[in-house]
């Protein structure tokens, strides 16, 4: 349990260290501790296995020491509000990623159109808030079944179709829903709907610095601990739904549609199911992401981010809970780190995703099997 | 089957069409329950065409199925398993990534009584209806081989054909179907793995006497073995029908081999 433990806390020492480091010295000490690290799992079978037996055994621990690192990664990084606003982006990943994992990953409906998606439940806070006068939290809670509602009724005659047709057609809707946002009037056009009031829980706004432990952090802060709330519920819901009768109809519906049929199971609710339920977790997203920046403009969802949100789960591994998760916290801050990368960003992804096709089609944490825990 | 017992099944001259080619003309074939009923014919005469009527994944251009005393015809393939019609595939279609458990669970999926909410917030409600689902598995795999349960884990794509075979018999099984259809089980097996095959539908006789089954078969010693009564199609039409010896020795039957036999020579 102590070297379980122990592990988490070296690696969340070496990232930290990694995304403070300014000079190039230390920058490169901390990479190579990292790489030396990785190399040491990958070349060292004995110890990779015994360090994964450590963290089966010990489960619960490594999760709650997983989670005491996480809580605690705000007052590491508390000399930059921009980091905190990284890492609280990444912790939105994760939930739009899962979202997305349930549909390519569980299911095989290939949604091309996350960003889409997840313009959708910016835009809906948007409006809910600016035009309609909503408070913040109620446009949060309502902007996501809109994304969820426009999905259903504009793909319900597709979702049943068989191969990359509706890849395809998803493609087509994020470009029409870009093309729509930066032409209507209501949407604000190409300027997009400006100051978004912030969230206000409890008389608590989410623009003043918050304080842990005599600590004051900077007020991306609330955000990010609002953003690991909702990554963790969503992975912990979606992880049970995994391992229930609905991840594996899904499963064998995206394996074997004819086989799944002849078992009972329904291709229309089964794909419509996933379609919808992971709509909502991205539709959440990208409302959280409105909230958290007060204002969205078409760019903020174009078809980049659809393949970003894409690379998420496809270095992660397909079909797999915690791969999604390893998935936006690698592929989110690394750019960022390097802001030479920065430029060749979508490139970048684009790569990243024919040579993880290529060479570990499935992900750096592949879908373990089910064991209905 | 005797005049007296109501048919399970019932299909009363049920057509199949593809553009121009008539696939199935006018079938009427009928099962009783707890009856094996072999199903024989020349490459391409519609033995598979027929179930896949049956199963509800070609809709008949005309005639009708009746099953259980239900009108079954056009109906989805889903609902039509849901009343009690499994069957496996001439062509293995076992998902061959998902673990040997999750190919024969998910022939349960339409026997479940946990919901969404089950397996999310009321957890417990899953893991036992689960648990015995497994327990449920493990045992319908413990009938055809000793080893199988303890490798329900495992990819059923590392599992040898005879043994996929089985998992896809169970997968059916798992459904508690009354009628069971099976699509040429020994294809692409040699002599000893088409015995045990033999061995292992005797088992599935033995534990399950209510179940009736059709079984499509290339290999006559296997329809002779396990099959009642026979019928023989040829160009989609049943041409023949009775004990296994009266159809072997019918002229047509003899003909439509014969020609095939030619044909392919
Ligand atoms: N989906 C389809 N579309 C067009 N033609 C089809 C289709 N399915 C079957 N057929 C045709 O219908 C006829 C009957 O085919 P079927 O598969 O039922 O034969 P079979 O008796 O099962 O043969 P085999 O012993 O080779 O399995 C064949 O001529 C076949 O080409
Ligand atoms: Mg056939």
């Amino acid at each position: 349990m102590i070297a379980v433990w122990l592990s988490e806390l070296v690696v969340f020492a070496l990232v930290v260290a990694g995304i403070l480091a300014e000079r190039p010295a230390a920058l490169a000490a901390t990479g190579g501790a990292l790489v030396a690290a990785a190399a040491l799992l990958r070349f060292a079978p004995p110890l990779r296995t015994a360090l994964a037996a450590g963290f089966a055994r010990h489960r619960a621990a490594a999760l709650a020491g997983g989670a005491v690192l996480a809580l605690a990664l705000p007052l590491a990084l508390r000399a930059s509000p921009y980091w905190t606003f990284v890492a609280t982006l990444a912790l939105l990943y994760v939930t739009i990623g899962q979202g997305l994992n349930l549909q390519i990953g569980t299911a095989g409906v290939i949604n091309l159109a996350g960003a889409a998606f997840a313009g959708l439940g910016g835009y809906s806070v948007g409006l809910l808030t600016l035009s309609a006068g909503w408070p913040a939290w109620l446009a949060l809670l309502m902007a996501p079944w809109i994304a969820v509602t426009v999905g259903a009724v504009l793909f319900v005659p597709i979702l049943k179709t068989r191969g990359h047709y509706l890849a395809l057609v998803t493609i087509a809707f994020g470009f029409i829903f870009n093309i729509l946002m930066n032409n209507l009037e209501f949407t604000g056009g190409p300027q997009g709907l400006k100051n978004i009031p912030t969230l206000r829980l409890f008389g608590w706004a989410f623009t003043s610095k918050p304080a842990l432990a005599g600590v004051e952090l900077p007020a991306h802060a609330n955000f990010y601990y609002a953003a690991l709330l909702v990554a963790g519920l969503t992975t912990w819901a979606l992880r049970r739904l995994h391992d229930s009768w609905l991840g594996l109809a899904l499963n064998t519906l995206r394996d074997d549609e004819i086989a799944a049929r002849c078992c009972g199971v329904s291709l229309t609710r089964g794909k419509l199911l996933a379609f919808s339920i992971g709509n909502l977790c991205i539709g959440l997203g990208g409302a959280l992401y409105a909230v958290m920046v007060g204002f969205v403009s078409p760019p903020d969802f174009d078809f980049g981010y659809s393949l970003v949100m894409l690379s998420v789960v496809i270095i992660g591994g397909v079909d797999s809970i915690p791969g999604v998760v390893l998935g936006a916290c690698l592929l989110l801050p690394l750019p960022e780190r390097f802001r030479f990368l920065h430029e060749y960003r979508l490139l970048l992804y684009g790569a990243v995703i024919v040579v993880m096709l290529l060479y570990r089609p499935r992900g750096l944490w592949p879908a373990a099997v089910r064991r209905y825990r | 089957m005797s005049a007296m017992t109501a048919p399970i099944l019932e299909t009363r001259r049920l057509t199949v069409r593809f553009g121009g080619l008539v696939a199935l003309d006018g079938v009427d074939v009928a099962v009783g329950p707890g009856e094996t009923l072999g199903v024989i014919g020349p490459n391409g005469s519609g033995k598979t065409t027929f179930f896949n009527a049956l199963t509800g994944l070609y809709t008949p251009a005309a005639g009708e199925i009746v099953f259980g005393g239900r009108r079954v015809t056009g109906l989805e393939a889903h609902a039509i398993a849901r009343l009690g019609i499994a069957r496996t595939f001439q062509a293995s279609r076992l998902c061959l990534a998902l673990s040997v458990f999750d190919n024969i669970l998910i022939g349960m999926h339409a026997r479940r009584t946990t919901g969404l909410a089950d397996s999310v917030v009321r957890r417990w409600r899953f893991r036992r209806e689960m648990g015995a689902a497994l327990e449920r598995a493990a045992h319908l795999l413990a009938l055809f081989s000793r080893e199988l349960p303890g490798r329900g884990f495992e990819p059923v794509g590392q599992l040898p054909q005879i043994d996929r075979r089985r998992v896809e018999i169970c997968r059916a099984l798992a459904a508690g179907p009354t009628l069971l259809l099976l699509d040429e089980p020994s294809a692409g097996m040699n002599p000893e793995e088409t015995a045990e095959l033999m061995r292992d539908l005797q088992i599935v006789r033995a534990e399950m006497p209510g179940l009736s089954v059709i079984i499509i078969e290339h290999d006559m010693f296997v329809i002779e073995g396990v099959s009642g009564r026979v019928v023989a199609f040829n160009y989609g039409r049943k041409i023949a029908e009775g004990s296994f010896a009266a159809v072997a020795a019918h002229e047509e039957v003899r003909q439509a081999y014969l020609g095939t036999e030619r044909a392919r020579a």
